[in-house]
């Protein structure tokens, strides 16, 4: 039990070696190496579809029109309603 | 569904997390599972594995080894450590987005933008606010059948190995392997033939998996309902 117990902890200090070093090289090749950095960008941009999903949401139901949201946006009206129109999920009760 | 699941399963299910988090892997499939059953040794799920020669150790070690050979990922930074590189705090992030709007309202949010089914418009195969994607549907609905089957109210680790086992042993249907788990897979460091590791990480260690099946079962049957 205890060697076990030991043999686990040793593992445990291993991989988190092969995680810091995974996130040293994150931080020190920063936005330089294309690996870390596409990723990083992809991550980003997930980021960016569901906040602005949100956004967007709750810019309908406080009543702004198409025209407005894309405004802000720098799209055109179409693209947003074309993006957001017949999304299901609705933030507030606001008629549409 | 998750009321099924047995407390017991449910924390097999967040140690085969932490198992995926330490191996810098960015998803949830069922070899981590297996790694998850071996960790809570008071399972009889963990003890049918260990009688078959599996340790937790050296599980580990070989999911290195798979790795190597491209059969499962390798170390990835994770999505924090990635928007850091460019200054951005994750948590923070997300903590204001659910002050602002509810944690409901970005749940929502987030399965709209990763949708597959969108018209094809900037679509994102996943995004940095959820967890984890989880490969493990197909075993745990394996697991659920076989609960169904042999009269068990909720599932427990060994139903959880067993679900796994048919993971391993049942054929994929083809609309499995469309252009959008195509594109999934690809993004988290998977080859696309990806079909859950845990047939790979089970044969390294000369496991019968019939043998460990009927050994489970005989357990179940024990186990009072």
């Amino acid at each position: 039990m205890v060697d076990s117990q030991r043999g686990s902890t040793m593992v445990d200090s291993m991989s988190e070696t092969v995680q810091n070093e995974v996130t040293a090289v994150a931080a020190a090749t920063g936005s330089k190496d294309p690996e870390v950095a596409l990723a990083a960008v992809a991550a980003l941009r997930g980021l960016v579809e569901v906040l602005e999903a949100l956004n967007v949401e709750h810019a309908r139901a406080e009543g702004w029109s198409w025209e407005a949201i894309a405004t802000r946006l720098g799209v055109t009206k179409q693209a947003v309603h074309k993006k957001y129109a017949g999304r299901r999920f609705r933030l507030g009760r606001g008629s549409r | 569904m998750r009321d099924r699941f047995a407390d017991q399963a449910r924390r097999v299910l967040d140690l085969a997390r932490e198992e995926a988090d330490r191996l810098g892997h960015r998803y949830l499939g069922p070899e981590h599972v297996v790694l998850g059953l071996l960790r809570d040794d008071t399972s009889a799920g963990a003890a049918v594995l260990r009688g078959h020669g599996l340790e937790l150790e050296e599980a580990r070690a070989e999911l290195g080894r798979l790795a190597e050979r491209g059969i499962v990922a390798g170390p990835r930074p994770s999505d924090a450590e990635l928007l850091g590189t460019l200054g951005i705090d994750l948590d923070a992030v997300r903590q204001r987005t659910e002050q602002a709007f509810s944690p409901h309202a970005v749940q929502q949010a987030t399965r709209e933008a990763t949708r597959a089914r969108r018209l094809g418009i900037a679509r994102v195969p996943r995004t940095p606010l959820e967890g984890p994607p989880l490969l493990i549907g197909r075993m745990l609905h394996f697991a659920g059948e076989r609960a169904d089957v042999l009269g068990h109210a909720t599932v427990g680790p060994e139903l959880l190995l067993l679900g796994v086992l048919d993971d391993i042993s049942r054929p994929w249907p083809r609309c499995m392997s469309n252009r959008w788990r195509r594109r999934l897979l690809a993004h988290l460091g998977l080859p696309t033939s990806y079909r859950g590791a845990a047939r790979p990480l089970l044969e390294a260690f000369g496991v019968d998996l019939d043998q460990l099946r009927d050994a489970l079962i005989a357990r179940l049957q024990g186990i009072p309902r």
